[in-house]
């Protein structure tokens, strides 16, 4: 399933102020990291210096650092310091490649077709809701999202609505809105958020039938084998 | 009093099991290196004395001999003074128990997915690592319902021995090819646990984060 526009990639409190973390989007390697003061981004996921993933560093303040070298990048994507040089005035060249991040719906969205920030004016992404969406989980399913897509209505008792890369569901006791991220072909994942603030058993019946429904995909699959 | 010996590799997951809990718990250990890569040290026969299983961890304490890492781990935290590792509730012991079996049996994927990408050690990479990456999915499903009930670790809100034998096997999954992208749960969980006052790391788990 090819999808332009913003996609979501991570549901947002699962990227604390100050940590990172790899995502991949149709095949791409991402890092999606949050500084100190709770803003996210969205970049590449390689240091320009060696390659190494950015994902693998660590967070200090408003700079994310590279863990071989300590290289360290702003939120331009622009190297701030090299550790090993702490007298050099670092060349502007030096620059990590950012993308275009958006923070709506209890998820972090980066814009496609991957884009650093200024070349990007599409408007932010649009909430499927006016009511507060309350983060439930991220479901990583070795499906294409098109099949997972498809499982949905059964898994969740209600009939789908997808607009802008949302699955909306009104279930029996709940409004949801699910996040589709297509990670690669054959594999997806699915960023739950619910309406309003759920008590714990209703909660616990979502987690449920998401288990479930990725246990019915993967028989699905090895039956196929 | 002599010290505990923890006969001890330092590239092996379960030694840093145990490190990494008597560290936690404060108790001081006399680590005796066995070199098991490349060395094969512990087939020598006087290590085969202590461990006829031929294998590390071994711990000897005043003619005690223990092999199995959740039995280890156990001892380490009884001369601990500090008593809150292993929960005062049964249910919770029990729980904690049930982990501690989980992170022997069941993560031994993990461990020979990393022992064959790593150590040389004969085996199918490719099904270990698929059979871990179940159980990592395990762990995971866990951790996200604990996080609905208000509970940042396996067993209650506060770390247990079971956490501890666990966080190896995540921590070092990038080891045998398991990106922690597909769990947001357990990396809340491992930055909660780096916190704790002693935790200490291990060749292939990075000090900063």
């Amino acid at each position: 399933m090819t999808m332009t526009g913003w996609i979501p990639l991570s549901l947002s409190h699962d990227i604390e102020a100050g940590s990172s973390a790899g995502a991949v989007l149709n095949g791409a390697e991402v890092v999606v990291w949050r500084d100190t003061d709770g803003r996210p981004h969205i970049w590449e996921d390689r240091c320009p210096h060696r390659g190494m993933k950015l994902s693998f560093g660590f967070v200090r303040g408003d700079h994310i650092a590279c863990l071989y070298h300590g290289w360290e990048f702003g939120e331009t994507g622009q190297c701030q310091k090299i550790p090993a040089h702490p007298d050099l005035e670092v060349p502007k060249s030096i620059c990590a490649q950012t993308y275009s991040v958006a923070e709506a719906a209890g998820m972090i969205w980066v814009h496609t077709p991957l884009e650093t920030t200024e070349a990007n004016t599409s408007p932010s992404p649009s909430a499927p809701t006016s009511r507060v969406a309350h983060c439930v989980r991220s479901l990583y399913l070795d499906v294409p999202l098109e099949r997972a897509l498809a499982a949905l209505p059964a898994a969740f008792g209600a009939s789908v609505k997808v607009e802008n890369s949302v699955a909306s569901i009104n279930a029996p006791l709940v409004d949801l809105h699910i996040g589709l991220h297509p990670v690669t072909d054959t594999q997806c994942a699915l960023h739950i958020t619910a309406e309003g603030q759920p008590d714990t058993a209703v909660l616990l019946d979502i987690l449920a039938r998401a288990e479930k429904l990725r246990g019915s995909l993967e028989a699905e699959l090895e039956t196929a084998r | 009093m002599t010290l505990p010996t923890l006969y001890n590799f330092d590239l092996d997951d379960h030694c840093y099991r145990l490190r990494l809990t008597a560290s936690i718990c404060g108790v001081d250990l006399d680590i005796l290196n066995i070199n098991t890569f490349p060395g094969h040290d512990h087939l020598a026969p006087d290590y085969l004395l202590k461990n006829p299983l031929g294998r590390v961890p071994t711990l000897e304490h005043d003619g005690l001999i223990l092999r199995e890492t959740a039995a280890i781990q156990t001892y380490i935290a009884a001369l601990s003074k500090n008593k809150s590792f292993v929960p005062e509730s049964l249910v919770e012991q029990a729980a904690m128990t049930d982990w501690m079996i989980f992170a022997d049996r069941d993560l031994a994927s993990a461990s020979a997915a990393r022992a064959t990408a790593l150590l040389d050690v004969p085996g199918d990479g490719p099904a270990l690592t698929a059979t871990a990456r179940k159980m990592l999915q395990i762990m995971e499903d866990h951790m996200t319902r604990q996080r609905v009930l208000g509970k940042a670790f396996f067993v209650a809100n506060t770390v247990t021995l079971a956490d501890l034998a666990l966080f190896p096997a995540f921590a070092l999954s990038r080891d045998f090819s398991i990106d922690h992208d597909a769990f947001p749960a357990l990396r809340r969980w491992a930055r909660q646990l780096r916190t704790v006052d002693g935790f200490i790391t291990m060749p292939g788990i990075p000090d900063y984060h």
